[in-house]
């Protein structure tokens, strides 16, 4: 059991006290344990964490693509809602700068420690903050994955099986691209039939993607412009209003100003809004309070600099892979599985560069403007699993930051190198990746600013991702060399952090169930990239949302009936 | 193939255009205006001497010998004020432990390799100290327990990152990305509007 500290009467905290603020600890104890009980605290009592308006039906952590869609989903059913982000609410027409550095501000800024023989880089790669979470910097690469990406384990007898199949999301996949307005082939080449096609139109292709075109075709892949969460034309969308087209500034990862690029912030989260939710950004929870019995009551948050707590009936953890295991195991909750930071998976992302005589002013156009899926499941691979293709358009700050990571260039070759950025275009993977022992986030024992133990992601490539990597680049080099490219070279790179709460039939090894809901804790629900049971071979976002919409529904029946 | 060129000036008269927002200019301009003397306000001004004469090998400036875009301060403020880029190798201690060694450690290098302080080597000893460096194994006391490689990817990363956020290094690779208003409508291979650059003799 936990070091168990009594903040109110009935309420546990199991969180220790060395994390907690200085001045709210000393309220604490000078404070009579009587004097708080949990209900009707009359305002002019002194209190040591005021409680912020009334009990909630439904209190959502993080605004990012798992919290977003079911907030919405859970106001439009008339229920109490409110959402606390860590970050601030912005305003991307007048706020957002066309410069990268500019932008630093929609990173989850604070520090990860990044350990394994394969560190993962964080911050601008794979993380974010702000009403909108990650995908206010989002690529809006959107493509659906294929059903068998949900049934790793049952076709190759390793990694880890969806405890549902596709046909469980693909509503939900057709729901959100009608929703969202994405942009996108029809039909769509690879994967079953669908019954509806993409609202838009593809986006044009960029000259990345027209290299790309040219390359593979040279080598008999099949290509297709790429499903894009972002607008082709001008798109009225449901409760929000019109949203208007792309204009081609290919800075989706560092946050679209126009509104085209169907981030939570111009989509879920006014419709949200619209039905009633509340939204309190720049607020950082703490702490996760719960009864004797084990339901969670509520939690405390720091907002603005100082300490409140908000009641609720139920709680949805939507914080991402990194901070989603964090709380869990800061506040010893859902534990017993074991799984709580374990299964730590991220895509392998391999890229490749090369220069080109023509010019390809890389910075314009939807990055992620093509795509090939005929590496799904390559005939001559010696890996599980596989990986989509995906050209890409690369912003110069971070192109220039790659080089000297990758190609280690400095001084003046560094300088002359860079004078090709508008010749140089590129290609990456997207690629499945397994679940192993020695890939997990923990605590560690440095703190943060906060006092909070910062969290440590341990990450090695296994021999299947190193693989899948090898088996992507010599074809990528093919496809770049028949493309005209010369002077071509690699940049090693994993993309997205999944799987750190992992969902499953099973408490056992388990931390929620295939709705969402924590098989320790009756009223906790997780929604974000954390339960993903398997990596998958296409870019999380779709599914996260899928998810979320999902969760809700579930949630909502599972209301309207005495039996679960 | 030959260095492609650009034209000097082509952001600096964008950035007064309607093609560029509020935000964006305000965000650039700043770089631009910043004042050429800088007071550390983190490192000890002979740390600090020693950060500027590194970052001036590894972005080496000759054509503005008057005014080199400044990569130095940059660092220090981000320490100064406790920022961070939202992660960190596991191997290395806090960034500023990590600098204030790792500076230490250029000096030790200078040393074995040298006899002498890195301020008073030539160009060509001083790159030499950072190649052996960025090679992983330098000499010293100090690279026994701060990984070499790590150091100096992560140094040589933030420098870079500065270096291409500038306005003057934007020019010199063609790049007028933030001229983005009213929309890019030529993306494809060799398309261009009438407002971005063309290679000098290109």
């Amino acid at each position: 059991m936990p070091d168990e500290e009594i903040l109110e009467e009935g309420v546990l905290n199991p969180v220790k006290p060395e994390i907690q603020d200085p001045l709210l600890r000393a309220l604490i104890a000078d404070e009579p344990v009587k004097e708080m009980a949990p209900v009707d605290i009359p305002l002019e009592q002194p209190q040591a964490i005021p409680t912020a308006g009334d009990e909630v039906d439904c209190l959502v952590i993080g605004l990012g693509a798992g919290g977003a869609p079911l907030l919405a989903r859970l106001a439009m059913a008339g229920l109490k809602v409110m959402a606390l982000e860590a970050g601030p609410w912005h305003q991307p027409a007048t706020d957002f700068a066309t410069d990268e550095k500019a932008q630093d501000f929609l990173f989850w800024n604070d520090e990860r420690l990044c350990a394994g023989a394969d560190p993962l880089a964080m911050g601008k790669n794979n993380s974010g903050t702000g009403v909108g979470g990650s995908t206010l910097h989002y690529t809006a690469y959107t493509p659906r994955p294929l059903p068998d990406d949900l049934h790793v384990r049952r076709d190759f007898g390793q990694g880890e099986d969806w405890p549902f199949g596709y046909e469980e999301l693909e509503p939900y996949y057709e729901e959100l691209e009608q929703f969202l307005g994405i942009s996108g082939p029809t039909p769509y080449p690879w994967g079953p039939a669908r019954r509806k096609g993409y609202p838009l139109a593809p986006l044009p292709l960029n000259s990345a993607a027209q290299l790309m075109v040219r390359g593979c075709e040279m080598l008999g892949i099949t290509t297709s412009p790429a499903a894009n969460a972002a607008l082709s034309a001008r798109y009225y969308q449901e409760g929000v209003g019109w949203r208007e087209a792309c204009t081609n500034r290919g800075f989706c990862q560092a946050g679209c100003s126009n509104g085209a690029k169907a981030s939570m912030d111009v989509t879920f989260i006014p419709l949200a809004v619209k039905y009633g939710a509340k939204i309190q950004p720049n607020s950082f929870v703490t702490e996760i309070e719960r009864d004797a019995q084990g339901r969670i009551t509520g939690v405390v948050y720091t907002q603005n600099g100082e300490q409140r707590r908000q009641r609720c009936r139920n709680l949805f953890l939507c914080s991402g892979s990194v901070e989603t295991p964090r709380l869990l195991l800061l506040n010893e909750l859902a534990l017993t599985s074991g799984q709580v930071g374990k299964n730590l998976m991220a895509h392998p992302g391999v890229q490749v560069f090369g220069t080109f005589g023509e010019a390809t002013r890389p910075h314009k156009g939807i990055p992620g403007s093509l795509i090939s899926q005929d590496t799904h499941r390559p005939k001559d691979a010696d890996f599980v699993g596989g990986y989509l293709l995906q050209s890409i358009g690369i912003m110069p700050v971070t192109f220039a930051g790659q080089v000297a990571r990758g190609r280690k260039y400095w001084g003046q070759q560094l300088r002359d190198y860079m004078k090709n950025y508008n010749h140089v275009a590129g290609i990456n993977i997207l690629g499945d990746c397994l679940p192993h022992a020695d890939n997990y986030m923990e605590l560690a024992d440095e703190k943060d600013a906060r006092g909070l133990p910062k969290p440590r992601l341990h990450f090695t490539m296994q021999e299947n991702e190193r693989r899948m990597n090898d088996h992507a680049e010599a074809l990528m080099r093919r496809i770049w060399t028949a493309a005209g490219a010369t002077d071509i070279w690699s940049f090693p790179r994993m993309a997205h952090v999944i799987g750190t709460a992992r969902m499953g039939l099973s408490g056992d090894d388990a931390v929620v169930d295939a709705n969402g809901r924590a098989f320790d804790v009756p009223n906790l629900y997780i929604c974000d990239n954390s339960t993903f049971p398997s990596a998958l071979s296409v870019n999380p976002a779709l599914t996260i949302m899928a998810l979320s919409l999902r969760t809700a529904d579930k949630f909502l029946e599972s209301q309207q009936r005495r039996d679960v | 193939m030959s260095v492609p060129t650009y034209p000097s000036g082509s952001v600096r008269a964008l950035l007064a255009t309607e093609h560029v927002s509020e935000a964006t200019r305000a965000a650039l301009q700043n770089r631009l205006d910043a004042p050429a003397a800088y007071e550390p306000q983190f490192l000890a001004p002979e740390t600090f001497a020693l950060l500027e004469a590194v970052a001036g090998r590894l972005f080496p400036q000759p054509d503005r010998p008057e005014r080199p875009i400044p990569l130095a301060p940059a660092v220090d403020q981000r320490l100064a004020e406790g920022r961070a880029d939202g992660w960190r190798y596991d191997a290395l201690p806090p960034d500023r432990e990590a600098l204030r060694m790792g500076l230490g450690g250029i000096q030790e290098i200078a040393q074995a390799l040298f006899q002498a302080d890195f301020m008073a080597l030539s160009a060509e000893q001083q790159d030499s100290t950072l190649q052996s460096l960025a090679d992983g194994t330098p000499p010293g006391t100090t690279w026994e327990t701060l990984d070499a490689g790590r150091f100096f990817e992560e140094l040589l990363a933030e420098l870079t990152e500065t270096y291409y956020a500038h306005p003057l290094a934007q020019e010199e690779i063609g790049y007028v990305g933030m001229a983005d208003l009213p929309a890019w409508t030529k993306i494809g291979l060799n398309e261009k509007e009438e407002r971005e650059p063309s290679q000098v003799g290109g």
